[in-house]
């Protein structure tokens, strides 16, 4: 659909340019930050690398957020899940939390393992980002429930999730169960981390959740072929 | 570079296996096989456990406190991210730096019949003042001194939860939490010396309760830590009484007075009477006890302080010399000191703080490891200490 539309128009740009906000022009393409893109010679890349940057280089480039960063250290997931966790524009704590929690599974694990005999040593996972991502990994649905309109009367279909909505489904129940079913006086780092160790080893709430909706989804096997995408 | 360091350590043990090569072939070969492995590791860390025997050659290097030491010495008086360290790896390293070999080395040649020194260390937020105070406590610790400990002073002139008027002098305030913590601490650092130093005057207490000359420490401390009221006043005691005792020629202890924050003895404080007018430092027991002890009419002993912004009240953040933070009558009352700078991690100890974060297990992101990783970290934290621990406590 993209292609068709930017075939259709010329090379514009605004008059205003965008540098904040998220709608673009399809012609736009997205910024490339890593500094290792870069760095490479010519002769190692391939046809369609090099096509791409022959076209980066007549094509208008979005502007880049403020929380993308060239640093070694940046993550996409932990990002958009420092965004899913703001409230009311406030990235800095945000940003905090999600540091805190990095650090609070990081302590927990090493201490663990410094404890650890030689034999259990290798079974404990101490870097907090393996952890967090094998958790998020862990708690993502494969199948949901769609509600779909047939012959008068709605029925919750299974469907296929697709990659995004997995993630955010993920990552929303992971927020949404820290905020609302622990201990009131628990710092949000703490039970963070209390869940996502929890995720990390397959138990848990928002493991059980995902469970549950895969039993819906199993029970409502029949009504699959009323999908029609 | 660590290699050829590396080299330089094999060179005793190459001249130890000469001297087995009578025993056999055989435990030759074990000798030079056993040997290299702890050398490996000492490259940031030094077997030097003993502080009056670190010299230039171990600076930069960790060395490991013994927990028979660390539990006595430090009773919940370290900072609160280097408790969690602690927990966390297992064990107590601190970085053997210039600074406090310096303090460590005049206090090794000191004359003790002069009145007492008074060494101040002063440096930017977060380089490393109080771990140089914990590493020259612990020197005089070793050494047999006794050791009377302020862990923040700041904290005795803001957030006071109780304040009482003083029974002693009307015009004075009572603060009967922190004095009890600080006598339980006292007790707990200078066990040996409780039962051996006997009180030189009579204290009254109240009309029934009196400590008479004579007895020992440990009845005092004891008396302060069991009757809250009269705690502050015996705390004043305590400090009069070492005060006094430590420049008598049959005394066989050297007294180390330690002050983290000292700025907070001659600045304001937030606590506030009853008519919501703030109460002057100077009218509060603990605070004016302390500040005789700053002065240098005793001896027999030593004062080692740090200046700190970080708990400091009405400063601004950019305050670090002494002049600023110690403001006039700090100045003038701590005039003569020996000022210590604490300067950011140089190239060497920068170098070994990464190295042992590795060992320990501390730095987890793959990205971490790398050179390019390396240079980053220097970039963000620009080789301050706290700023790296910070740094590298969520990568």
């Amino acid at each position: 659909m993209a292609a068709s539309i930017s075939g259709l128009l010329k090379p514009w740009t605004p008059r205003v340019l965008l540098v904040r906000w998220s709608r673009y022009n399809p012609y736009y393409l997205e910024p490339e930050v890593r500094k290792e893109a870069y760095s490479r010679p010519e002769s190692e890349l391939s046809a369609e690398e090099k096509e791409e940057r022959e076209l980066k280089k007549l094509r208008p480039i979005k502007a880049a957020t403020n929380s993308t960063t060239s640093s070694l250290f940046n993550d996409p997931v932990v990002s958009k899940f420092i965004n899913m966790m703001m409230k009311h524009g406030e990235k800095t704590l945000a940003r905090e939390i999600m540091m805190q929690t990095l650090e609070n599974i990081k302590r927990k694990q090493v201490e663990k393992y410094h404890k650890a005999t030689d034999g259990q040593k290798e079974g404990i996972e101490c870097n907090p980002y393996a952890v967090f991502h094998q958790a998020l990994e862990n708690c993502k649905p494969v199948v949901a429930l769609a509600s779909i309109q047939k012959g008068g009367k709605y029925y919750q279909v299974p469907i296929p999730v697709t990659g995004n909505r997995q993630r955010f489904l993920a990552m929303k129940w992971m927020i949404t169960e820290c905020r609302d079913n622990k201990h009131r006086r628990t710092h949000m780092y703490e039970k963070l981390s209390q869940e996502l160790l929890a995720a990390f080893a397959n138990e848990g709430n928002v493991i059980r959740k995902k469970h549950e909706l895969h039993k819906m989804a199993e029970a409502n096997r029949a009504y699959a072929h009323y999908r029609w995408w | 570079m660590s290699l050829h360091r590396l080299a330089f350590r094999l060179r005793p043990t190459v001249t130890r296996v000469r001297s087995l090569h009578s025993s056999g072939f055989v435990q030759q070969q074990e000798a030079v096989a056993v040997e290299p492995e702890p050398e490996s590791l000492s490259v940031f860390r030094t077997q030097e456990k003993d502080p009056a025997c670190h010299s230039d050659k171990h600076v930069g290097q960790f060395y490991t406190l013994s927990s028979a030491h660390v539990r006595p010495l430090f009773p919940d008086s370290l900072p609160w991210r280097y408790q969690q360290q602690m927990k966390t790896f297992n064990e107590t390293c601190i970085m053997v730096r210039q600074p406090a070999l310096e303090v460590i080395s005049y206090l090794k040649k000191a004359d003790y019949s002069q009145p007492a020194l008074r060494y101040v260390f002063y440096g930017l937020k977060g380089t490393g003042k109080t771990m140089s105070l914990c590493h020259t406590l612990h020197f005089c610790y070793t050494q047999g001194w006794l050791v009377l400990h302020v862990p923040d002073a700041h904290l005795w002139v803001k957030n006071c939860k109780e304040l009482l008027p003083s029974s002693y002098k009307s015009s004075r305030f009572d603060q009967p939490l922190q004095a009890t913590t600080w006598l339980r601490n006292f007790k707990i650092t200078n066990e040996p010396f409780l039962s051996k130093i006997k009180l030189k005057e009579r204290y009254v207490w109240t009309k029934r309760e009196s400590t008479e000359a004579g007895s020992s420490l440990g009845e005092l401390v004891d008396q302060g830590i069991s009757r809250i009221k009269s705690s502050s006043d015996v705390v004043g005691a305590v400090m009069k009484e070492l005060r006094l005792q430590s420049d008598q020629p049959g005394a066989d202890f050297r007294l180390a007075v330690a002050v983290d924050g000292v700025n907070a003895l001659w600045g304001r404080s937030t606590i506030k009477k009853g008519d919501k007018t703030a109460v002057d430092p100077e009218e509060l027991t603990l605070v004016y006890n302390l500040r005789k002890l700053m002065k240098n009419d005793w001896s027999g002993g030593a004062v080692i302080t740090t200046l700190s912004q970080t708990g400091s009240l009405y400063h601004p953040k950019s305050a670090y010399l002494p002049q600023d933070l110690l403001g006039e009558r700090g100045f003038d009352n701590m005039d003569p000191f020996i000022p210590v700078s604490v300067p950011n991690y140089s190239e060497k100890e920068f170098e070994s703080c990464y190295l042992y974060y590795m060992d320990r297990n501390w730095l987890q992101h793959p990205q971490s490891r790398t050179e390019e990783g390396k240079k980053e970290l220097i970039f963000l934290c620009n080789m301050n200490p706290s700023m790296f621990e910070r740094l590298c406590g969520h990568l």
